[in-house]
């Protein structure tokens, strides 16, 4: 068994800190590359809203103080890197005494429930139905149909979350248009209020799912195109092994593990790919949050949701190095 | 080398005579008759155990079929050694492939018959053809480097060849020790059973190869260029494994290469192909000492000499489009001997002795004088 070695952990360990490392410090950068600062956005926020503010001069002064920006820029650098560390994201100035951290705590699980599970899905159908495509013995009418299903990848899922509100939540009432649960149920560990998110989460998923899964099955069935070729499948044939022992065991267990790469560096593109389906179905997600805060010019929010954005993106791509010796032998030894 | 000239294994010292007593008890349990010989007298060690009949594959090009194997028709005895020999592309491979009905596509089978103890192989259902496929017919794969499945131990590769002919074995023991036999018998070491295969050199992938092609004791097992890949050393360790193997567990084998001096020590008999056709087939110490057929010599002539240089002389002539390969005989663009007879006849097998056949005009009765002739100038060129 592909035991990972203790330097091959320590090597993806260290590069998942330095992901997050170099993250935090480019968050901290490049805010303040962009003339003005937050609390002049905020000044500007309010006097938008009541056309003018008395004082503005002192207040700005009085909330650079206690935000800390008249420090020199390195102990500026280190107390965020110390916050960030203790995962202290700041303020949000649009939703002003609430802390980002509490707001992407709230956000967060949505997201990850949406978003997992529609990878989940989109993976697992995504693989088999391009397994099923290169393997000889598919029915035919199974080869037909899934690249027919297939013509939805080239539709955005903003647009096609449209498609199944309109269908689904419109013309036939089978799923609620808008929201994560029912409305009036307080978010609690029963089965009637996971029943309601799941009802819930299903048109969103899907309209993940349905756009997503077509591009998994072309990968998948190149690479069992590939393998189709290989020696291996020409000995597994003269041996005699039984056709579906041979599709899994030899065919698919090869094929998904590019699959498995190609998943961990698409993970962040997945979440900024749910932004735009979390607000149409007004799912409070880390999609709208993001969104608000563009929307507010919210700083504090803006930064606080990329940070956590990498990452849990990063943490995905650790967590996937981490189990790749587990399903290809060959990589734990070669340290690589 | 002297005691592999004999082509009757039964006769040999030593351990053979324990290898025959375990095929004679193992053949009872055959789910396949054993057929009586063909005629040419039916003592044990002349039974044929496959019979190719008439073999043509095609393989299918936009611009019409290349005929990879033409008409192809030999029998294997019972504990032979058959070397299949020729040049790149000469079909030795298909031939192999078509007998494992394996070819892949745009390669099919255009017809002729392929018989395994009496079993006709191309009649088989896809099922039945599954259940034969080891027991009866098994290959020792050409690129032994990349035929073993990355993902899977050694050990579950053999297993899983074991369990899908003769079921879930509920006895993890015996099975572990059926499997150290086999890595016995191959000369590999227990430790690798739980390895993977990129854990293993070339040469010990390649005896997990022979291994896994004898563990259901087929009756035929055709290894395909199964040392081309290895260095010299090993070559040599791989080919002799593959023989003691062979005759400790009885079986007929097919051994397909190009390289003549390593296939003379080891083969009993050897078959010589060109553009698809069987030129010659002839025990291998008639090939080396006394070639017939003009291809057979230029092969023969071919094999480099540490004493001499000399120019390769077979490149002479001219190769035919494959789609469309010239009248009369296949040989004749590239023959030194060849006359207008060549261009007009097809020629036959000619039978010259007891397993020996040659498919040249030259060797036909009526033209005696031209084979004077020609043998002649072979001896003063």
């Amino acid at each position: 068994m592909g035991v990972f070695s203790f330097n091959y952990l320590l090597r993806r360990l260290l590069v998942f800190f330095l992901t997050i490392w170099v993250a935090a410090t480019l968050i901290f950068i490049i805010p303040r590359l962009a003339p003005g600062d937050p609390i002049g956005a905020m000044i500007a926020r309010m006097s938008r809203q009541e056309g003018f503010v008395e004082n503005a001069d002192l207040i700005i002064e009085a909330w650079r103080k206690r935000f800390g920006l008249d420090d020199p820029l390195y102990v500026q650098y280190f107390r965020f890197i110390g916050n960030t560390l203790r995962l202290d994201l700041g303020y949000s100035l649009a939703n002003f005494p609430a802390k980002v951290s509490e707001l992407v705590g709230r956000a967060l699980p949505w997201t990850i429930g949406l978003v997992g599970i529609a990878t989940a899905i989109f993976f697992t159908v995504g693989n088999l139905c391009g397994a099923l495509l290169a393997w000889r013995r598919t029915p035919r009418l199974l080869k037909i149909m899934i690249p027919i299903s297939m013509t939805f990848t080239s539709v955005p899922p903003a647009l096609f979350s449209l498609l199944l509100v309109y269908i689904f939540g419109f013309l036939l009432p089978i799923f609620p248009q808008v929201g994560a649960y029912g409305r009036g149920m307080v978010p609690e560990f029963t089965l009637e209020f996971f029943g309601s998110v799941l009802y819930h989460g299903f048109l969103p998923a899907m309209s993940i799912v349905l756009v997503t899964f077509g591009f998994w099955a072309l990968g998948m069935r190149g690479m069992m195109v590939t393998i189709e070729g290989e020696d291996y499948m020409i000995l597994a044939q003269a041996k005699g092994l039984k056709p579906f022992y041979v599709l899994y065991r030899y065919m698919i267990r090869n094929a998904i593990l590019p699959q498995m790469t190609a998943l961990a560096v698409s993970i962040g593109t997945l979440v900024n790919g749910s932004v735009l389906v979390e607000i149409m179905f007004t799912y409070n997600g880390m999609g709208s949050l993001i969104y608000s805060g563009i929307a507010n010019q919210d700083f504090g929010l803006i930064q606080g949701t990329s940070f956590i954005l990498i990452v849990t993106s990063a943490l995905a791509v650790l967590i996937i190095d981490l189990t790749y010796p587990l399903i290809d032998p060959r990589i734990s030894l070669e340290g690589r | 080398m002297a005691e592999r000239k004999n082509p009757h294994p039964k006769s040999l010292p030593g351990g053979s005579v324990s290898t025959r007593s375990h095929k004679e008890g193992g053949t009872s349990t055959l789910p396949f008759p054993p057929r009586g010989g063909k005629g040419l007298g039916d003592g044990g060690a002349d039974r044929v155990v496959l019979s190719v009949d008439k073999l043509r594959i095609h393989y299918a090009t936009p611009q019409g079929d290349v005929i990879a194997v033409s008409d192809i028709s030999f029998d294997l005895y019972e504990g032979e050694t058959l070397g299949l020999v020729g040049e790149s592309g000469c079909g030795k491979s298909t031939t192999a492939y078509g007998i494992l009905q394996l070819v892949q596509p745009p390669g099919y089978i255009v017809n002729g018959s392929i018989e395994v103890d009496g079993t006709e192989v191309l009649n088989l259902t896809e099922e039945e053809l599954r259940k034969f496929r080891w027991t009866g017919l098994s290959l020792i794969p050409q690129g032994a480097m990349n035929s073993l499945n990355p993902t899977m131990r050694v050990k579950d590769q053999i297993i899983d060849v074991i369990e899908s002919h003769e079921g879930k074995q509920n006895d993890k023991e015996a099975l572990r020790k059926r499997i150290f036999e086999l890595f016995q018998n191959v000369g590999l070491p227990n430790r690798i059973y739980n390895m993977y295969p990129h854990e293993l050199s070339g040469g010990m992938k390649q005896r997990v190869c022979i291994a896994m092609g004898v563990a259901l004791h087929p009756t035929v097992v055709i290894a395909d260029e199964a040392t081309s890949a290895l260095d010299v050393v090993v070559q040599r360790i791989v080919a002799q494994t593959l023989v003691k193997v062979k005759d400790e567990i009885g079986v007929s084998l097919i051994v397909i290469g190009h390289d003549m001096g390593l296939l003379a020590q080891i083969v009993d008999r050897i078959a010589v192909m060109y553009a698809g056709k069987m030129v010659e087939i002839a025990p291998v110490e008639n090939v080396y000492a006394n070639p017939l057929h003009p291809y057979t010599q230029l092969l023969i002539d071919s094999i480099p000499s540490i004493k001499e240089r000399k120019p390769l002389k077979i490149t002479e002539g001219i190769t035919h489009d494959p789609r469309n390969p010239p009248s009369g005989c296949i040989f004749r663009l590239r023959c030194p001997f060849a006359w207008e007879h060549c261009a007009e006849v097809e020629p036959p097998p000619i039978y010259v002795e007891d397993k020996h056949e040659v498919a040249c005009h030259l060797y036909a009765e009526q033209f005696e004088e031209r084979r004077t002739d020609a043998l002649a100038t072979l001896a003063n060129p």
